[in-house]
């Protein structure tokens, strides 16, 4: 049984609002200055990919907004706890998870996972009935995109952060896991829930809409 | 591999080593897999049509996922809004928010 840990500070991630370098006496001027060109630099490009992460978390556009904004400026007033060369958008999403925990009072839910194994294995079931119906090409024909994006957002959280930095953003399982705050074997089993989950609902949208004769033997 | 996962790869009629492809096939495209690992199952997938078909189908869905984070940036909105928030904290580089500029 794996269960959600309660969030823990990462190892360059604020949790709590730190003193504002530009507060410390010492900081001159010129200090300043480079700092906030190092924040221009490293922190900024990662807008579009933490606003998407903010979104898979919040699913709530204003929501998203909200965290995102609160996600730099923490960023910023805690630059001086960044190292420089290391993975900032890693560390943008860690801070940017924290801020949604806190904002929903660190709402945790708490999931009993197998290994993965009986996921995979429901997966190739999906496909073993659509390829004995003849539409296991069916993500080649189509555009499932829309309907992908509609089913991540149906997603329980754990298996929607997961598929969202690994599946979207193109996060390793490691750097998921330092963003999610759990073991590498937890994303790995949210991921792959996640996956066959998404391809249930596909198969099953897909017969909806008459593209394919209902697939048997969907489990959740 | 309990009973049940058992009888379940035998419903779908595969091997052993088809098995394992099925059990393993997202570790395989996750890059996850040891090196000798990742060797046997591409070695299988190259002679067997039923997996290749299966890996195919796996690596369409990742791929229409991983389209997904080309379709979704921040809106102006934030961008906006951010600029003034990180302004009021007497950042320097605000301006550089805007779109097309960082």
């Amino acid at each position: 049984m794996t269960m959600l840990a309660s969030p823990r500070t990462s190892s360059a991630a604020p949790t709590v609002d730190a003193p504002r370098v530009s507060d410390a006496p010492a900081a001159s001027a010129a200090d300043g200055a480079q700092r906030d060109a190092e924040f221009a630099r490293e922190a900024l490009p990662w807008l579009d990919d933490v606003y998407r992460f903010a979104l898979s978390l919040t699913r709530d556009e204003a929501d998203a907004d909200d965290v995102v904004q609160e996600t730099y400026l923490r960023a910023y007033r805690s630059w001086h706890t960044f190292i420089p060369g290391t993975d900032c958008r890693r560390w943008l999403f860690t801070i940017c998870r924290n801020v949604f925990l806190r904002s929903r009072e660190r709402q945790r839910a708490t999931v009993d996972l197998e290994d993965g194994e009986q996921d995979a294995l429901a997966a190739g079931s999906v496909y073993a009935a659509a390829r004995e119906s003849g539409y296991d090409d069916l993500y080649a024909r189509l555009d499932i995109g829309p309907a992908l994006r509609d089913a991540i957002d149906e997603l329980a959280e754990p298996f929607r952060t997961a598929v969202g930095l690994v599946d979207v953003e193109d996060m390793s399982y490691e750097s998921a896991a330092d963003v999610m705050d759990v073991p590498i074997g937890t994303v790995r089993s949210r991921l792959f829930r996640g996956r066959r989950l998404l391809q249930e609902k596909l198969a099953s949208l897909a017969a909806e809409y008459g593209l394919v004769p209902a697939v048997a033997g969907s489990t959740r | 591999m309990t009973a049940p996962q058992q009888n379940q790869l035998e419903a779908l009629g595969l091997s052993a080593t088809c098995a394992d492809v099925v059990r393993h096939l997202w570790d395989y495209l996750d890059d996850q897999l040891t090196p000798d690992g990742a060797e046997r199952l591409r070695a299988h997938m190259t002679a067997c049509p039923k997996c290749r078909g299966y890996s195919d189908y796996q690596s369409c869905f990742l791929e229409a996922a991983a389209k997904l984070r080309a379709q979704l940036d921040a809106p102006e909105s934030l961008r906006t809004k951010l600029a003034e928030g990180l302004k009021s904290e007497g950042c320097s580089c605000w301006d550089a928010v805007k779109k097309g500029k960082t």
